[in-house]
């Protein structure tokens, strides 16, 4: 009982960074209906910022405000300078860009940073003994550190889009640009804006993972999380920001038990058993659980 | 949102594509069908000189051929049909680890390899493009980007078949040309060649005569506008999966080949996701949904980490990559054949013999050109498609 409680908690913690992740694939996808490839790369760039700022001496929050900064206006650069100016062509050459985008971010980072792994310090109390006991479970400072943060983000996110003026610019926008545009949404400011609030979680979500990925800071940790990140939101439906945590949930427990219980599919097979089961389910709802249909007019 | 925002239903014509101001040449006339076996002797002439390089330089295009190979397998999927695929690694691995694991375990001799690896391509070609009834656009490149990273794990996993994370090793006495070539064993780069160059030929031959029959036109459609074409009776189901087969078949045979070149396979090597990228980066550099496109696209992506290295080495090659694949949807997205054909086009024009605007060029030889779109009548031609 105490095992299955531990490794339900060890997914639930890895589930709430997919989670993250995948909310910023979302915000991205409502806005300009498309997937960022290079999201988990544009978290990986921030997250090493972020580490060399701690490496100068700076306190690790500061570095995490940095990290979230820059995420900021990557996104929102990014949008403006390489995704809108293609975007009117084609979805194939938004994810061209982005995966130049995959691909240049990595190599930048290998050259400016070096391939050796990095020790990036926990924002949240990680030693040995700051953990909770929970019937018999351990939960660690900095797991309960990403739950809480989860639950903040996803409420402040939720806010935005529903309570907010700007909120009902970008759910405009991502319905539909040109009536968005005709009705007086300042159309370029909200899209720019969205991928700038994707990048900003990028950034948070890459610094919340990094302690707790077992390669810790390295030029692969962001590849698996994006993957899972976003199995979760294809998972949870790209446009729901409650299917993103679902999805990410979902993902992160299966996960968990999966290596803990099939070791002939855990370890070495741990991302293909979660592709494929993503893959069934999407056979069986083309656009996630929680996506809404499309209509298609010819 | 509807999908009809992000898919113009018209796509501006490229410009001079009725009939440009230039030659105009009939297809199947004496003229067209010199200048084709001219091409193609020029073609046979160029490789007997490259046969005579020395065996590095020689390898170096055994390389290109093999991607261009694969690259052209991506064409038919992405560029005919519109369904981009970040999974063709997979393929590419599965052809190479079909003979590379056929020729070590079993014995096989490594030419009856090819057609086995091709067929089990095939299928699993025909596995991946059945989401691609349901899923589309980015949820389908998500479940090829599945694709392609379950299969270095697979490959790990079953390492007592695959030699997993340590790899394979055909050893050069398994990769012996057969007797009647009289090429030595040291020699085989050379048959290699030959072998590669020839399958290219036949895989262009293959990709030209499929894109300009009903069946080419059918991807095009499904790629212009799946709505529309289902609309106009093509079996959409039908088109997609199949080219899904075809096209991993030609990238698994790519990899067959390139398994025999390098002689040593690893998952983690040539098989993962950046292969992939590196195949896509080739087909837009190249020109997508153009015959020649691929083979641009693999001596360009053969060549540029070899220039980059000149500049600085390590992981320059990789941004060198991620901006020139930005600056080229930018700059130039046809591509470099795309660009080429449609320079080429100023100067001389390939209609049909039926092509309304033949008949009107006779009637009134001076008359202005009739602005784009407005042209009646089949489309001009097939190999002036233009990539969306």
């Amino acid at each position: 009982m105490d095992l299955l409680l531990e490794r339900l908690v060890s997914g639930l913690t890895n589930g709430s960074v997919y989670a993250l992740l995948a909310l910023a694939l979302v915000v991205v996808f409502r806005g300009s209906g498309t997937i960022n490839f290079a999201q988990g790369e544009l978290a990986l760039f921030t997250t090493f910022v972020a580490w060399w700022l701690t490496t100068l001496g700076s306190p690790v929050w500061l570095a995490v405000l940095a990290s979230i900064a820059l995420g900021f206006v990557l996104g929102a650069g990014i949008e403006r300078l390489l995704v809108r100016p293609v975007q009117r062509k084609n979805d194939t050459a938004v994810l061209i860009v982005a995966l130049g985008l995959f691909t240049g971010l990595n190599a930048l980072d290998a050259l400016l940073f070096g391939t050796e792994t990095k020790v990036m310090p926990s924002p949240f109390p990680n030693g040995l003994d700051d953990y909770v006991s929970l019937g018999g479970a351990r939960l660690y400072g900095d797991a309960l550190g990403v739950w809480v943060v989860l639950v903040v983000l996803v409420g402040l996110v939720s806010l935005l889009f529903r309570r907010t003026r700007v909120g009902l610019h970008m759910r405009a926008v991502a319905d539909n640009p040109e009536s968005a545009a005709l009705a007086g949404v300042p159309t370029s400011r909200v899209l720019a804006l969205g991928w700038g609030l994707s990048g900003a979680i990028g950034g948070l979500a890459g610094v919340l993972v990094t302690p707790l990925a077992p390669q810790q800071l390295s030029l692969t940790t962001m590849f698996t999380v994006f993957i899972a990140a976003s199995a979760a939101a294809l998972f949870g439906g790209l446009d729901s920001l409650g299917g993103a945590i679902v999805g990410g949930l979902v993902i992160g427990v299966l996960e968990a038990l999966v290596t803990g219980y099939v070791p002939a599919l855990g370890g070495a097979m741990q991302q293909t058993t979660v592709l494929v089961v993503i893959v069934l389910i999407l056979l069986v709802r083309p656009t996630g659980l929680f996506g809404s249909r499309r209509l298609e007019r010819v | 949102m509807t999908a009809v925002a992000d898919r113009p239903t018209t796509t501006p014509a490229p410009r001079g594509r009725p009939v440009a101001p230039g030659r105009v040449l009939v297809r199947g006339s004496a003229a067209h069908r010199g200048l084709q076996v001219a091409g193609l002797l020029l073609v046979v002439a160029l490789l007997v000189w490259a046969s005579t390089w020395p065996l590095f330089r020689m390898g170096q295009l055994t390389n290109v051929f093999v991607l261009a190979i694969a690259i052209a397998g991506l064409n038919l999927v992405t560029g005919y049909t519109g369904l981009l695929s970040i999974g063709h690694s997979a393929f590419f691995g599965l052809g190479a680890y079909t003979t590379g694991v056929l020729v070590v375990q079993y014995g096989f001799d490594a030419m009856l390899t090819v057609p086995v690896a091709i067929g089990f391509c095939f299928v699993a070609g025909l596995l991946v493009g059945l989401p691609s009834l349901r899923i589309h656009g980015l949820y389908l490149a998500l479940v090829t980007l599945a694709v392609g990273v379950a299969f270095p794990e697979l490959v790990r996993r079953f390492d007592d078949l695959t030699g997993g994370a340590a790899g394979l090793v055909i050893r050069a006495r398994l990769l012996t040309p057969p007797e009647w070539t009289g090429i030595s064993r040291a020699q085989r780069g050379i048959w290699l060649f030959w072998v590669s160059a020839i399958a290219l030929v036949l895989v262009l031959l293959l990709v030209r005569n499929l894109t300009r029959s009903r069946a080419g036109l059918a991807m095009r459609a499904v790629r212009d506008h799946e709505l529309a074409a289902a609309a106009q009776g093509v079996h959409v189901a039908r088109v997609k999966i199949l080219t899904f087969g075809l096209s991993a078949a030609i990238t698994g045979l790519a990899g067959a080949l390139f398994a025999m070149y390098v002689g040593a396979l690893a998952p983690d090597g040539s098989f993962t996701l950046l292969k992939s990228i590196e195949l896509v980066t080739g087909l837009v550099l190249g020109g997508a949904a153009t015959l020649l496109g691929p083979v641009v696209g693999a001596v360009a992506v053969v060549f540029l980490p070899y220039l980059t290295s000149l500049v600085a080495p390590g992981p320059v090659s990789g941004i060198a990559f991620g901006v020139l694949l930005i600056a080229l949807v930018f700059l130039m997205p046809e591509g470099v054949v795309g660009r080429a054909q449609i320079a080429l086009r100023r100067v001389v024009t390939v209609v049909d013999a039926d092509h309304p605007a033949l008949a009107r060029t006779a009637r009134d030889p001076g008359g202005p050109p009739e602005p784009d779109g407005q042209q009646p009548g089949p489309p001009p031609s097939t190999d002036e498609d233009q990539p969306r």
